[in-house]
């Protein structure tokens, strides 16, 4: 079980990267979200996964999940969102301003050389 | 002031809040007002600090490490100071004019601030995420705050890279719960100090990916790139706040010192073999930018990066010394370039479409006074005798003598110093005497700033080095108290924990 | 006399400066009164210590100011320090004076006046410094206003780069003599010269000490000019005149010697000073003295004369004996003595005919013979001429140069033979001034017919002619006392008996001083050949010329280098911050103590259920990846991932997480859609192959890691304190969703932190879009046709009913999954369908809403709950529960948090409708135009 979640997990994250490193904006807003699935759940299981219950404090409930990763989670998750809303817009911005949605504004041509401006 | 830890979070948040709902009229004097209020909130709390004391704010009246405490140390006392003087200067130079250029932009401004001093005064690392994540979304509002192309771009970078650094640390933070099992900086610093053999590795790893989210934030090379881009795109007072926006990651570096990171068997000895080197780079990095530099506004970028790499070189050494010297040199650098910024606004306009380009313009109208700013922070940000930036880097220069690479931290610094020097002569040269006589004082595309507030402004912050280096002997002595204070770790545990902490934890799975 | 007086002596040039700043106003005449007061003063606060230090006395005075860090107010005033501070303020007074005569009648001098007396009170703090690091500072000050004052007739191209050559040059010396001063003091064990100037021997023997002596020499050959340091100085000429006289010849040049005499107990008497001081002082004293000659500008001239005395100087402290160290000071004061008095000469020359060209000047004697005569006087000086001050410290230089204890047999004759030379040379530059200015009536085609100057503008020459004879003559009885003391600060022991007298009869020195009279006569004579073979063979450049083009070219460099580090392209950037994490990351685990991956625990059986899941996640993420240029299928795709993971919450006990990640998930996917309406649908692949196996590969390690890093954490067991939690849930929190009360109660903070974080998300939107035009891509998801019918019949009554499930989802949240988050995205959900359903216009005339508000509304009432705890004294956020029973929803336990949760539920609503708004309008804005700021 540990093994193949592990697995999942890395294989959400390696997916999440790759897409956050290519050149259009969109590839990008879908790689970190698949990232934030990933990192979601890694949080998710610092509290392992044994437990049988949800975290419900009601009477004789017993082997309840741990309830912190999961407050935790549900904090990222909204943060997450936000984020994403925002770059979206921001995409979209840019795409007005620049009339591309790549990511650096044009596709790679070698532009004047390192000046900070 | 039982309440007083919270205010400077609370009092942003709440001018935020009005600003949303109340008319439009008057959104620049609610600002300003909350703005003042910090300053005094600030004020209290650094004299509350003074005595030693860790004031320790309970949220929600539940127990450390149970829920989320608010610490207003020495340290986080200090931060919170230099940022609501550099906000005050920031927000009086915008509500010149550039707080109209688009939407949103004091509640925005505000909850920067919110964000910026709930980092500071938080001691749950979980908390301190969210805050992070306050402060980075409202740098992005503000960053992006007139638009433009050049804006679009660099904001672009700048949100995808931090919402890559927030999803490290988000899994930084996924581990240290899941092997320390708490977020309480305190009880972390309990939990570290015995974490079995077998697991010191994981812990270890999980503090590293820490590490360099931290470093992300403080642009260390080759962590950096980014920041000349968006700090020269972005507007003069939101450039100007942002000077203190690298120090967040700095601070929490420091910070980490309270958990133990260079003494727990776990996390010894995590950045010494690395990051002086690094952080020399970054000074080189820096210093080139400024020499390449075509614009006045990108060589005070790079000047951030100069102040990034002089404090994480005396940081990475770790002893009480090299914090100390490190705390007196963070304030002044962080109150200079952020003038710099506003300054170079100044010129940019006095210049009309020649802008800040480091070339011959029209003659300035008003040269005398804009020059004397100048010279001021020019010498102060140089390091040359006889401001605080001097006295700053003699402080660094000593504390890192005997340690490793600390000649070369010297060779770094005085070299650095000379260009710099060099640099700011050529463009002093540029824009104060190389007058062009054919092209008249131009039509300026946008009026000159030479409003009462935003000449207040400019000299409260032209005025801090001078100041710094008057008051250097009350100023150096915080700032040593800081770095004892924060070096001795237990006050801090003790008054979050109590002086013998009873944490009940249960064992899963 | 109390010691504070220095703090006195040392201030009154510094408050001179605003003073001048003021006076200017009422006319140039009053600022030069100020400048002349504040030297004055500082003169009349010298006066009462001189008796004592004559004495051989030493006044220090101490106020400790950051002693942790060495940096202390401390003062010394000794022999040397005296010699200075007179020469300092004694030629200021005089330079003020002619100044005022000499810069033309528009400029009102308060700026000139100002950034002279900051150069004075620099060079006092370096004369008069006791810590060291206060030396440094000062040291500074005067490279920092001789930056300003060369650069003081900004118009002329020529001043603004000398000034910066000057800065580059002085200044970076500068660095190099503080990271001199802090080993020295970390050597000695002490910023106080008083301490270190007694620990020699133990700074000679130390391992550091040829460092040491490097980087102070740095400093010091810099500052006084030496080769091949010395370039700055010709091209400072074109300061002012009274600049050149007073700092570049009479002062500030003499700082470096003076650091030289100041540290010479502690750093001199070895073999590698001899070599290196008097090596560098021999090579600039010829060097100098044979370039003189060659200048026809006469302030060249006298700037090529001044190295070559600097480097005299230099040379005798060299030689490492003691009476050649005498010989130093008495050539410090003679030198600025004639030296100002020349250059002072030249200005009026100047002044007068309008240029300083030697080949256009000539047989000025007839038109200004008081001057011409003064001059004479100081260029015979300057010659060494017997009866005047420079033929004494001249013979006492040969005199060393006899039987030096490092050159012995043959050599012995070299050191004397090499001074000759030196001498003939200088000879030959002083005849040329002399020669060619004043008689010579060969080519006078003079801008102007000279006369002689207004008396005051003279009387500075005057003095110090006077005092050129007066020394010159009557040495013991005029420089005596003065002399003998410097030279004991200098030793910093006894000096050795010496005899002032012109004449000592006749002996070697004299003779080696007629022989450098004839040959430099001679060799005048003989100068028209060397002139054609220097313009025949040395085309030089100017050397300001080529520090512009050094300076240009390091610029170059420096772009050249940021353009290959910075790309300014972002995925680089992420390459670089993923690869510096995984690197720092593996680094970590390697040297932590060894431990294996797997920890103690069972890895736990796989159920069937799981590996379906995994796959299907698998299926999702590799789709997203590869079709992520069809970017309508790689949302599809995307979304199945997200299902995934929200069902595995669900399979993990985790039912909040689940509704929320499901609901956020539909929001998300919408706002992509709308998004996706103006962007390209399908992207071309352009990255290179290699491009996308590097990304490849980082991702990989990057998954990897964290693939790793999780196992890790899984097989392992921990101590955590959420125990707390769950027991405390009901009883403190008065809700049994332990994850809910946490959201709300325990760490209510967090909470307020995230609704914070997506109203400023919603803001920032907002913000960014308002105005925004943007054209629909071809092909784009076409919600702007006409809407269905059924749909939106179907949609209506959907909302009440929308909203009565989420206040239920909101009232139970408290005890059972739920709460304000998901059942304000429930009601926004509903609300965004009418706008699926009834489209933007619809929508928008229904739903008048202004979202900003209910964000701050939300915020407000959430802030609102938390401040309510202070009424009750206690911290912020504090709650309190109770029961109530209210008709139809059955009795619940209702606690103060809900209040917070209204909030978080309003923030939502509010968040992602104004996104939503935003985003549905930007395809009509032109109907509707962005109205301004609201």
């Amino acid at each position: 079980m540990a093994l193949l979640v592990s697995a999942a997990i890395g294989l959400l994250t390696a997916c999440g990267l790759y897409l956050l490193l290519r050149p259009r904006v969109f590839s990008v807003i879908l790689g970190l979200t698949l990232l934030s699935y990933a990192v979601n759940a890694l949080i998710f299981l610092g509290g392992r996964l044994s437990a049988t219950a949800a975290p419900l404090a009601l009477p004789g409930a017993v082997g309840l999940a741990d309830p912190l990763p999961q407050a935790l989670v549900l904090t990222a998750i909204v943060i997450g969102f936000g984020m994403t809303a925002y770059l979206v817009a921001l995409a979209l911005r840019a795409k007005g301003e620049t009339g591309t949605d790549h990511v650096d504004g044009a596709p790679p041509t070698d532009t004047p050389p390192g000046r900070a401006e | 002031m039982t309440h007083a830890p919270v205010l400077p979070i609370l009092l942003p948040m709440a001018a935020a809040i009005a600003l949303l709902l109340l008319p439009a009229a008057n959104r620049r004097a609610v600002a300003l007002v909350s703005m003042l209020t910090q300053l005094v909130v600030a004020g209290l709390l650094l004299v509350m600090a003074d005595d030693g004391t860790v004031h320790v704010y309970r949220l929600g009246d539940w127990p450390a490490p149970y829920g989320i405490v608010l610490v207003a140390d020495r340290l986080a006392a200090l931060m919170v100071a230099v940022t609501s003087v550099l906000g005050l200067a920031a927000l009086a130079h915008a509500c010149a004019g550039s707080d109209r250029d688009g939407r949103h932009f004091h509640p925005l401004f505000q909850l920067q601030l919110a964000g910026l001093n709930g980092a500071f005064l938080t001691g749950d690392i979980f908390n301190l995420f969210v805050f992070f994540e306050i402060l980075l979304l409202a740098s992005y509002g503000l960053l992006m705050h007139g638009g433009g192309s050049a804006r679009a771009r660099a904001g672009i970078a700048y949100v995808v890279l931090n919402l890559a650094g927030s999803a490290l640390f988000l899994i930084a933070l996924g581990l240290v719960y899941g092997t320390l099992g708490t977020l309480n900086l305190a009880d972390i610093a309990v939990v570290l100090a015995q974490v079995p053999q077998a697991d010191q590795a994981l812990v270890r790893t999980a503090a590293a990916l820490l590490v360099a989210v931290f470093l992300l934030k403080a642009a260390l090379l080759p962590l950096s790139f980014w920041l000349p881009h968006v700090y020269t795109a972005a507007g003069a007072p939101v450039a100007a706040l942002f000077a203190v926006m690298t120090k967040v990651g700095v601070y929490a570096l420091l910070r980490l010192e309270v958990i133990g990171l260079s003494g727990a068997p776990a996390t010894a000895g995590l950045l010494q073999p690395w990051l002086p080197l690094l952080a020399l780079l970054t000074i080189a990095a820096g210093t080139i930018g400024a020499l390449a530099a075509r614009r006045l506004a990108g060589v005070v970028a790079n000047l951030v990066l100069v102040s990034t790499g002089t404090l994480l070189a005396a940081i990475a050494v770790g002893t009480p010394t090299t914090t100390a010297a490190a705390l007196y040199y963070l304030p002044h650098t962080t109150l200079v370039t952020g003038g710099l910024f506003l300054l170079v606004d100044h010129l940019a306009r006095e210049r009309g479409p020649k802008g800040d380009t480091i070339d011959n313009g029209p003659p300035l109208p008003r040269a005398l006074p804009l020059g004397a700013a100048f010279l001021v922070l020019a010498v102060a940000v140089s390091g040359v005798p006889p401001l605080s930036g001097f006295l700053g880097k003699v402080m660094v220069m000593q504390a890192v003598r005997d340690a490793p690479m600390g000649g070369w931290i010297w060779a770094a610094l005085l070299v650095s110093s000379l260009v710099v020097a060099l640099v700011l002569a050529r463009a002093a040269s540029a824009f104060f005497w190389e007058a062009a006589p054919d092209e008249p004082p131009a039509a300026q595309a946008e009026p000159a700033l030479t409003g009462r507030r935003t000449v207040a402004a400019l000299l409260l912050l032209v005025a801090a080095s001078p100041l710094l280096t008057l008051a250097a002997v009350p100023v150096a002595a915080y700032a040593r108290a800081t770095a004892d204070q924060l070096h001795a770790r237990q006050p801090y545990i003790a008054a979050v924990l109590g002086a013998k902490p009873d944490v009940q934890r249960e064992r899963r799975p | 006399m109390s010691p504070h007086a220095l703090a006195a002596l040392l201030l009154a040039p510094f408050l001179g400066v605003p003073l001048v700043l003021l006076l200017q106003a009422r006319g140039r005449r009053w600022a030069a009164w100020g400048a002349a007061g504040a030297m004055a003063a500082g003169l009349a606060i010298l006066a009462p210590f001189v008796s004592a230090v004559l004495h051989g006395g030493t006044v220090v005075m101490r106020w400790p100011w950051l002693p942790e860090w060495g940096m202390d107010v401390a003062l010394r005033l000794d022999g040397l320090g005296l010699l200075f501070a007179g020469l300092i303020l004694g030629i200021g007074l005089l330079i003020v004076l002619y100044a005022a005569y000499y810069l033309p009648m528009n400029d009102r001098l308060g700026r000139f006046y100002a950034m002279l007396l900051a150069f004075a009170g620099g060079m006092l703090g370096v004369a008069l410094a006791e810590n060291m690091l206060l030396l440094v500072v000062f040291w500074e000050i005067t490279s920092l206003s001789s930056f300003l004052l060369i650069a003081y007739w900004s118009d002329s191209r020529e001043a603004r780069v000398a000034a910066r050559m000057a800065l580059a040059v002085t200044g970076g010396g500068g660095l190099a003599l503080l990271a001199g001063v802090l080993l020295l003091a970390h050597v000695a064990g002490s910023f106080e010269l008083s301490e270190v100037l007694a620990r020699g021997d133990l700074v000679r023997d130390h391992a550091l000490y040829p460092v040491i002596l490097v980087l102070v020499l740095l400093g010091a050959f810099t500052k006084s000019a030496q080769f091949p340091f010395h370039f700055w100085l010709p091209n400072a000429m074109a300061a002012p005149t009274p600049v050149s006289a007073y700092l570049h010849s009479a002062t500030m040049v003499k700082a470096g010697v003076f650091l030289l005499a100041r540290f010479y107990p502690v750093l001199a008497e070895t073999d590698l000073w001899l070599v290196l001081v008097g090596g560098t002082g021999a090579v600039t004293f010829v060097y100098g003295a044979y370039v003189a000659l060659l200048k026809n500008d006469l302030k060249g001239l006298l700037a090529y004369s001044t190295i070559s005395h600097l480097g005299l100087i230099t040379l005798l402290l060299g030689l490492n004996t003691p009476m050649a160290a005498v010989a130093a000071v008495f050539h410090i004061i003679n030198h600025a003595i004639f030296k100002a008095s020349l250059f002072i000469a030249a200005g009026i020359i100047d002044h007068e005919c309008g240029t300083r060209d030697m080949r256009r000047l000539g047989g000025l004697f007839r038109f200004m013979p008081w001057t011409a005569t003064l001059a004479i006087v100081a260029a015979g000086s300057m010659a060494g001429v017997p009866l005047l001050n420079g033929f004494l410290s001249k013979e006492m230089f040969f005199v060393e140069t006899i039987n030096h204890p490092a050159f012995f047999g043959a050599m012995g004759y070299a050191l004397p033979a090499f001074a000759t030379l030196a001498g003939m040379l200088s000879v030959a530059y002083s005849a040329r001034f002399v020669h060619e200015v004043f008689f010579s009536a060969a080519t006078a085609d003079m801008p102007r017919t000279p006369h002689e100057p207004p008396r005051w503008m003279r009387l500075p020459v005057d003095v110090l002619v006077a005092l050129v004879l007066l020394v010159g003559l009557l040495p013991q009885w005029t420089v005596g006392p003065i002399l003998t003391a410097a030279s004991a600060a200098v030793l910093q022991a006894d000096v050795p008996p010496f005899k002032l007298a012109i004449w000592h009869g006749f002996n070697m020195p004299l003779a080696m001083s007629a022989a450098a009279l004839v040959g430099g006569l001679l060799y005048y004579r003989r100068r028209h050949a060397l002139f054609a073979l220097h313009a025949r063979f040395l085309p030089r450049l100017a050397s300001q010329v080529a520090f512009e083009r050094a300076y240009r070219i390091a610029e170059f460099a420096a772009m050249r280098l940021m353009a290959l580090a910075d790309r300014r392209s972002l995925p680089t950037y992420l390459a670089l911050f993923l690869g510096f994490t995984v690197v720092l990351g593996a680094w970590a685990w390697h040297s932590a103590t060894p431990s294996s991956l797997a920890g103690p625990l069972p890895w736990g059986e796989t159920d069937p259920v799981t590996w379906v899941g995994v796959a299907l996640l698998a299926i999702g993420a590799l789709g997203t990846v590869l079709l992520h240029r069809q970017r309508l299928i790689a949302l599809v795709f995307m979304s199945v991932a997200g299902l995934v993971v929200s069902l595995a919450f669900l399979r993990f006990a985790a039912p909040d997480l689940a509704l929320t990640q499901l609901s956020v998930e539909v929001v998300t996917i919408v706002l992509l859609l709308m998004a996706l309406r103006y962007l390209p649908q399908e992207a071309v692949a352009e990255s290179s192959p290699a491009l996308r196996w590097r990304d490849a590969a980082l991702a990989g390690l990057g998954g990897l890691g964290v693939a790793a890093l999780c196992f890790a954490m899984l097989t392992r067991p921990f101590d955590t304190i959420s125990g707390y939690h769950i027991a405390q849930s009901v009883p403190g929190g008065g809700g049994a969703n332990v994850v809910n009360v946490i959201l709300v109660d325990f760490r209510g903070f967090d909470t307020l932190g995230e609704i914070a974080v997506l109203a400023m998300a919603a803001l920032g939107l907002h913000a960014l879009l308002d105005g925004l035009r943007l054209v629909p891509q071809a092909g784009g998801t076409r919600t702007q046709d006409r809407y269905p019918v059924m749909l939106a019949m179907l949609m209506r009554p959907l909302l009440p009913l929308a909203i009565a499930v989420s206040v239920h989802i909101f009232l139970r949240g408290h005890n059972l999954p739920g709460g304000g988050f998901i059942a304000g995205l429930v009601i926004a959900i509903a609300l965004m369908l009418q706008y699926v359903a009834g489209g933007i216009d619809f929508a928008q005339a229904r739903l008048r809403l202004d979202y900003v508000r209910v964000l701050g509304l939300g915020l407000a009432i959430a802030m609102a709950t938390g401040l309510a705890s202070w009424l009750f004294g206690r911290p912020f956020l504090t709650s309190a529960h109770g029961y109530v029973s209210p008709p139809i929803v059955g009795s619940f336990e209702i606690a103060s948090a809900m209040a917070f949760d209204l909030g978080v539920c309003l923030v939502v609503i509010g968040a992602v409708m104004l996104a939503l708004t935003e985003l549905g309008l930007l395809g009509c804005r032109e109907q509707a135009p962005a109205q301004g700021e609201g």
